[in-house]
């Protein structure tokens, strides 16, 4: 996927000028947040599983290599095939091999961000398949050409007319305005896919370590017939997924779907453990898992390490401002809002997307909502230090902060400057506030009145009461 | 109410109430000596360095810091108008501070002594009643640095609630950020000023006369921008309906 990180100002302006996609914005994050909030009021042991998820995904990370051995251990026992990518173009020389050696020409994919992050579907359909998206979200935004703006909607920026255009355009049917109808018009369509298919693509919400399972957490039938109808099943995973037991994964299927969308339970939990056995009605002849590390190993060692508990609810999203108002592509990569903000400099790189850290109030929603308690505004603050010591912060920055602190270590300097800003502040203004701050102020008072300082000071005010004179 | 005798606080006036609403400094005075607050104005402080350490040029909020932590007294509250400045003492300052233990230690230290006002006079003093006769339908904007870095909410509120003049009202998604974050204002001018309308929609709908925070930045940038088209809300800071003052401080007023 291209990387557009850096152009987030940019890619805002256009965002916030898009009616559509504002509306979109406000109906669907709006929805899910107050369903979310309802969910977790209604969970007595919200914060009690919370707090026991934060616990098991630490110690999954302090751990990782030898979850991550056991793991591969039970699925190779399973009869799955484990490949393991360091970086995006080994996981898609892997996956394009994989496709060549089972004779695939067909793919049904499920949703997954991780498949999103290495460009899996160039990877697949540069070794000869056709790969149909098969999540509704996912499949319309393929007919689009578009890529993901949200991690559990990626349709999200789209409306039900634009959706009926697409459907008219590329599969031939009728407009229509009704939500069950084009359903219908996508599930006729996908269900000969999937019939058809050689392989199932998926993701993974969780990988279970004590049993070598892929659980794929859903809430349509896709998932479950991509894994299940195919004679070939890839999973493309996260090496940060695993999780230590089965006996773990109650805990994170409370949290995922409630920190989501507010759902008790998604409409389906597939556990895919290993290969079609003996007198099993249905299952792949042949599984494939390829975990990807692409620069996960590289954050672990790192005061970063904490992101890598994330496992991709969007609540994050759905409550931050930010992503609120300008949408899940102007943040430019896969991940977008707060979890992207951090998410994508640390395996993208810092220079590459260091205005994404800026893209914040530091409002603390999202560290609110986390379901694992990853300390996103700590993150967001970290990255901007960092990006000062990789000397990605402008001269005039550095310069204005160099000025500015050199001014507020002396108070009678600042008392000075105070005492002139009177002065010109009240000539200027007469009074009222300021129209128009010279750059880079500017953009504040585009739209906004700046006070104007006061003719004088608290400081000169208390050294008058008290009598202290100059 | 706490034992009799004096309690010696330290204000901290913060750069910004300093510089552009030094009313807010001298209400918060007003209130705390209400209260029995033998108050002492360190005339040595500046800024808490804020601003810095948000856009990660640590080193100069260091700097900033290292000042502000030899400007107060080693002893007594420290209390500010403030609730972003609050929390940058209190959890900004041990993070800028933790590979050096001796100032961190003393960070710690002064991070304890830090209340803002509406916490102070509530959690510390036991004020139930704030005497003050301020009148008018007030709403309240819970500035996220308040709320989510001290956990002061039902502070304000109870303090609002027990003013007899004042008819309180809750506006929707109170607790949701005004759009200013300091240099976030500056670098996406255009993404905050859609989250300001958001805010100011909210205040509107409540149909209030005045609109009040424990941050002077949140109040600065809502009443900017009312000011900017003309709203007839005012923005005043909560120091000030505490004093009991009826003009506000809004670039709006």
């Amino acid at each position: 996927m291209e990387l557009t990180a850096n152009a987030f100002g940019r890619n805002a302006r256009k965002a916030l000028l898009d009616k559509t996609l504002q509306e979109a914005l406000g109906r669907t994050t709006g929805r899910f947040l107050a369903h979310r909030d309802a969910a977790a009021a209604a969970f007595p042991e919200f914060e009690a599983t919370r707090e026991r998820a934060s616990r098991i995904k630490r110690d999954v990370l302090d751990h990782l290599d030898t979850y991550l051995a056991r793991f591969i251990e039970e699925a190779e026992k399973r009869g799955t095939i484990v490949h393991v990518a360091r970086d995006a173009g080994q996981a898609r020389e892997i996956a394009a091999r994989i496709a060549r050696d089972e004779g695939v020409t067909l793919a049904v994919k499920s949703k997954s961000m991780a498949a999103e992050e290495v460009s899996l579907n160039e990877a697949l359909e540069g070794a000869g398949v056709t790969v149909v998206e098969s999540d509704l979200g996912e499949f319309i935004i393929q007919l689009a050409g578009e890529a993901p703006s949200h991690i559990i909607a990626p349709a999200v920026h789209k409306t039900r007319e634009q959706v009926s255009r697409l459907f008219e355009r590329h599969l031939g049917e009728p407009r229509t305005d009704s939500i069950p109808e084009l359903v219908g018009m996508a599930r006729r369509h996908l269900r000969a896919k999937f019939l058809s298919a050689g392989m199932g693509v998926s993701g993974g919400n969780f990988l279970v370590a004590d049993t070598g399972s892929v659980v794929l957490v859903t809430n349509e039938g896709n998932g479950r017939m991509g894994t299940a109808l195919p004679r070939v099943h890839l999973a493309v995973v996260g090496i940060e997924k695993v999780i230590p037991r089965m006996a773990d994964l109650p805990t994170f299927l409370r949290l995922l779907p409630r920190s989501a969308s507010g759902q008790t339970i998604s409409s389906y939990v597939s556990i895919v453990t290993g290969t079609r056995r003996a007198g099993d009605p249905e299952g792949p002849e042949r599984m494939h898992i390829l975990l990807l590390d692409c620069g996960r190993s590289a954050i672990l060692e790192g005061k970063y390490r904490e992101i890598l508990k994330c496992i991709r609810c969007a609540a994050c999203l759905n409550t931050c401002p930010v992503y609120q108002s300008v949408g899940g592509h102007a943040y430019g990569w896969v991940y977008s809002g707060p979890i992207g903000a951090v998410l994508t400099p640390l395996l993208v790189g810092l220079p590459e997307a260091a205005a994404l850290p800026d893209a914040s109030t530091l409002c603390g929603a999202c560290a609110d909502v986390c379901p694992v308690k990853i300390p996103l505004p700590d993150f967001l603050l970290e990255l901007r230090s960092d990006a000062r010591d990789q000397g990605l912060k402008t001269p005039g920055e550095i310069a204005a902060m160099k000025g500015y602190a050199g001014v507020m270590k002396r108070a009678g300097l600042l008392e000075a400057i105070e005492r002139i800003g009177g002065v010109l502040g009240q000539f200027f203004t007469k009074g009222k506030g300021i129209g128009g701050l010279p750059y880079p102020f500017s953009g504040w008072t585009e739209r906004r009145d700046f006070p104007a300082p006061a003719a004088q000071p608290f400081r000169k005010l208390w050294k008058i009461r008290r009598g202290v004179t100059r | 109410m706490r034992a009799e005798g004096p309690i010696p606080v330290s204000l901290f006036f913060t750069c910004l109430a300093d510089a552009f609403s030094p009313g807010v400094c001298s209400a918060t005075v007003e209130v705390l000596e209400r209260f029995g607050a033998t108050v002492n104005v360190p005339l040595s402080q500046t800024c808490c360095g804020q601003p810095a350490f948000n856009s990660g040029n640590r080193k100069e909020a260091r700097a900033m810091a290292r000042k502000f932590l030899l400007s107060f007294p080693d002893d007594g509250y420290i209390v500010t108008p403030s609730g972003s400045c609050a929390t940058m003492v209190k959890h900004g300052y041990p993070a800028l501070f933790r590979d050096e233990p001796r100032t961190l230690a003393r960070a710690r230290a002064v991070g304890e002594r830090i209340h803002e006002l509406s916490g102070f006079l509530v959690d510390v003093l036991g004020v139930t009643d704030p005497k003050s006769d301020f009148s008018g339908k007030v709403t309240y904007h819970d500035s996220c640095h308040l709320r989510r870095g001290l956990g002061v909410a039902e502070q304000p509120r109870k303090l609002l609630r027990a003013i007899p003049g004042v008819e309180f009202v809750e506006m929707e998604e109170s607790d949701r950020c005004c759009g200013f974050g300091g240099v976030f204002s500056i670098k996406y001018p255009q993404i905050s000023c859609r989250m300001t309308e958001r805010k100011v929609e909210r205040i509107l709908a409540t149909g209030a006369s005045y609109v009040t925070a424990g941050d002077l930045g949140c109040l600065l940038n809502i009443g900017g921008l009312m000011s900017r088209i003309g709203y007839p809300v005012k923005t005043i800071h909560l120091a000030e309906i505490l004093a009991g003052k009826t003009a506000a401080t809004s670039v709006a007023g």
